[in-house]
């Protein structure tokens, strides 16, 4: 267990060694999260309720979509694509330490991180600008952890998921970029999911990305809106359904990768 | 053509003291002395090498010579021009090869790379036609031109790059590690073409290398430098009159001596009759030639300099 | 002097021409990267819609002159980036010391490292892109003048953004520590999607007269619709031309203080 608290450190230290880098990565986080705030804040302030939001609900959802968001999204596996090709992945494989958990506290550090910047930002940012925080809902605070933590685990294993597609083809930063755009869109990190007519909404139920983050920030901040037009137990039930899919998936795309790849010499 | 006077280049590195609080907040720039006022005249149509360990400022001379670094201080003055102003016609009239470094277009032919620095340096057709010839014929390159790139190894790749960059027949010719990498079969291709290209060209050719080889092949001029200065600046032939304090004896004995009486004559190095191998100070030489011509029966006697590369290793470490 | 331009023009041909080559190789690839990139657009377009349909304006702006701000934003982003792609290559240039190779040529660096990797699949989307813009703009009763002043202004947002791409080039000179300089410049970009109005004040002023991304894309919308004070025009023009002659003037300073890669 050891080793792998020392992985999370080691990747803690990484992020600071180029300092100036650092720097224009949070102000990019912030600068865009500006877009979607203020352009649903100039909305809900002019129309009093957008289906069900309004001003205060809206800075709400955003206040805990960043946080959140980030820390379910964060991830290191990038990483291993350009370790595939570059044949790095071996000494990886070679080591006494499972490559998933590996994989996962190095994410874990990149997700706590986030979180941690995110919030000193996000609360310097609301009080520079002058909007007042946010108050938590814990009524529904057990569904809340349970989709959070299934949201984490979704993301790990979809992340993994893509990054092994390099074991078939170089050219997998399509994949990422179509998963990354997707992401942006439907995941709620640009507007509330829920704020779609319903049919629309319904839809995207079915996919796999309002399952990361948009249920746990819902649960957290404004679980009434929801739960009056969803049943409770299917979105449960289509969490966990993409959980143990991606889960297996990546397991076996892992050893099928492993048989498939030739480190072809450098 | 090419007049150097104390030219001065420090640069600015920043130091990793692993002190995590430190690297962020409180860092530390240092300056390093990479020329220290080096001085230095070349002419039309001579090759030049320049020899020294690591950091020793031949890459940095040559970057600034070419015009990419920008000189901390001295005067520069390269073919009448400036070379950091990068006038055009400056760049037209130079070339710069560096070992595994590409200006060829990785994916494509090297022909496409060969015609995009003809429309750069607005080769004539019949110029053009005439030195690609010329050049791959040197090369034996006819085949490889059409070939991707990528798909050339290290020595038909380095080969294609001298080409790119002898097409527009260049007065001076900068040279950085050109074999560097290179199989032995290769390195000497790139010698002999180097060598006939400046027959041919009678282009001014400067040349940094490790392999000392190189230098003994191709230079008739050695300038040797360490830590920013200059250490020799001369011919390669009077190096050894004027830092080599030793010369070699090999004598071929006629009869078995004792290896006793064979230390009398000076530093015996090696002795498998009837071959022994006298290491000899040269102001010695003529007394143990002497001793030798009464004393010993011999067939055959030799003496010759010591090598090159122990005359520049011990003038390396004599400034450490 | 023609014939200058003439030779410049064929090396930026020749160069243009190798892009596309390269750009033929991974076609798989690029189609779905292309398909992405639709998705978004439309989406995005969509989201426009679903606002307006509960309100016809917002801050003023009716559901036309978002679309034309949307389209008028995404035709100048595209723009850039096919004309700029290379500028996202320009970091691995420096630290293989390619770049070296690049200076010592006898034409000037930014036909190479500026404008020297067109990109054709960005430039195919350019076209449906514009003439949905033509569209949209010719459905309303525009003044000719108006749209004369539009067009200036779009020209004038372009020469803005090529000074951010310098900026960022020089950047790359001083330090190879940043690998998304780029980045920062689109981000800051994106916030130029929707009229620059309903920022926060202070957001708004520093995007309209620092870093001026209300000048590139709200102040030509602005004008299409005569909201535009003529002092606003001059300063438009003003900027632009400031920002571009320091974005050279600090490319300068960085091939002085370059200090190439390695050995």
């Amino acid at each position: 267990m050891r080793k792998y608290l020392f992985v999370f450190v080691l990747t803690l230290k990484e992020y600071f060694t180029y300092r100036l880098n650092f720097l224009i990565w949070r102000i990019r986080v912030l600068i865009s999260f500006l877009v979607p705030f203020f352009l649903w804040l100039t909305v809900t302030k002019q129309i009093k309720n957008f289906t069900g939001y309004e001003e205060k609900s809206i800075i709400s959802y955003f206040f805990f979509s960043h946080l959140l968001s980030y820390f379910i999204l964060g991830t290191r596996t990038v990483d291993i694509t350009s370790q595939i090709q570059n044949g790095e992945i071996i000494n990886l494989i070679l080591k006494p330490m499972s490559f998933f958990n590996y994989y996962f506290f190095r994410d874990l550090a990149d997700k706590i991180l986030n979180f941690a910047l995110s919030f000193l930002e996000i609360i310097i940012f609301f009080s520079v600008f002058s909007f007042t925080l946010p108050q938590l809902n814990f009524n529904f605070f057990l569904p809340f952890l349970s989709f959070l933590l299934i949201g984490l685990f979704l993301s790990f294993y979809l992340n993994l998921l893509i990054s092994f597609l390099s074991f078939w083809s170089t050219e997998v930063w399509a994949p990422r970029f179509i998963f990354f755009i997707l992401i942006s869109i439907l995941s709620g990190s640009f507007f509330p999911l829920d704020l779609l007519p319903k049919k629309l909404f319904s839809i995207i139920l079915l996919t796999p990305f309002p399952y990361l983050f948009f249920l746990p920030v819902k649960m957290i901040s404004s679980p009434e809106t929801l739960i009056n037009k969803i049943d409770f137990n299917f979105l449960f039930f289509m969490s966990i359904f993409y959980l143990t899919t991606l889960f297996f998936l990546s397991k076996i795309l892992w050893q099928k990768g492993l048989k498939n790849f030739s480190f072809w010499g450098r | 053509m090419i007049n150097v006077k104390n030219l001065t280049k420090i640069y600015k590195i920043y130091r990793k003291t692993g002190n995590l609080i430190n690297d962020i907040f409180f860092r530390k720039y240092e300056d390093v002395l990479a020329l220290d006022k080096v001085s230095f005249t070349i002419d039309d149509n001579e090759l030049v090498g320049f020899i020294g360990p690591n950091g020793a400022g031949k890459t940095t001379t040559l970057k600034i010579l070419s015009g990419i670094l920008y000189p901390t201080s001295g005067k520069v003055s390269v073919l009448g021009f400036s070379p950091f102003e990068k006038r055009e016609a400056f760049l037209k009239q130079i070339s710069f090869v560096m070992g595994q470094r590409n200006q060829l277009i990785w994916d494509l032919p090297a022909i496409d790379t060969f015609l995009l620095n003809k429309a750069i340096y607005e080769i004539n057709d019949l110029k053009f036609k005439k030195n690609l010839q010329k050049l791959t014929t040197i090369l034996s390159a006819e085949k490889l031109i059409q070939k991707p790139v990528k798909m050339l190894s290290l020595g038909e790749r380095m080969k294609m790059e001298f080409i790119a960059a002898l097409l527009h027949q260049p007065k001076i010719v900068f040279l950085d590690e050109p074999t560097i990498g290179l199989d032995i079969f290769s390195q000497e291709a790139i010698r002999n073409f180097i060598k006939s290209y400046q027959k041919e060209f009678q282009a001014t050719i400067i040349l940094t290398s490790h392999y000392l080889e190189d230098v003994k092949r191709l230079a008739k001029r050695l300038i040797i430098i360490n830590k920013g200065k200059i250490l020799y600046d001369g011919s390669l032939v009077s190096i050894f009159q004027k830092f080599s304090q030793v010369k070699y004896v090999s004598l071929i004995l006629e009869k078995e001596i004792k290896k006793e009486a064979l230390l009398k004559i000076g530093q015996l190095i090696n002795y498998q009759f009837p071959k022994a191998v006298f290491r000899i100070q040269k102001k010695f030489l003529p007394k143990v030639i002497g001793y030798i011509n009464n004393k010993i029966d011999y067939l055959d006697l030799v003496i010759e300099d010591e090598k090159i590369e122990e005359v520049i290793k011990n003038l390396l470490s004599d400034h450490k | 002097m023609l014939k200058k331009i003439k030779r410049n023009l064929k090396i930026f041909l020749l160069f243009s021409y190798q892009s596309l080559k390269n750009t033929t190789q991974s076609r798989q690839a690029l189609f779905l990267f292309t398909l992405a990139k639709i998705l978004r657009f439309v989406l995005l377009f969509g989201l426009i819609f679903l606002i307006f349909s509960k309100t016809n304006n917002i801050l003023g702006w009716s559901l036309k002159q978002v679309i034309i701000l949307y389209l008028t934003f995404n035709f100048i982003d595209t723009f850039s980036q096919v004309l700029y792609r290379e500028v996202y290559r320009f970091r691995p240039l420096v630290i293989s010391g390619n770049l070296d190779l690049i200076l010592i040529k006898p034409y000037h660096p930014f036909l190479r490292v500026l404008i020297g990797g067109v990109d054709f699949l960005d430039f195919l989307l350019l076209i449906p892109y514009f003439f949905l813009l033509l569209f949209f703009i010719l459905k309303e009763n525009i003044l000719f003048l108006s749209f004369f002043w539009y067009l200036i202004l779009v020209v004038n947002g372009l020469i803005i953004t090529t000074a951010f791409h310098i900026f960022v080039l020089s950047f790359g000179l001083l330090t190879t520590e940043v690998d998304n300089a780029i980045m920062i410049y689109r981000d800051i970009l994106n916030l130029g999607r929707f009229p620059v109005e309903i920022y926060q004040q202070t957001i708004s002023f520093v995007l309209t007269f620092i870093i001026p991304i209300g000048v590139m894309i709200t102040f030509p919308v602005k004008s299409l619709f005569n909201f535009l004070s003529f002092k606003n025009i001059l300063f438009a023009f003003f900027i632009a031309f400031f920002l571009l002659s320091l974005s050279i003037y600090f490319w300068q300073i960085g091939l002085k203080k370059y200090q190439s890669a390695g050995g």
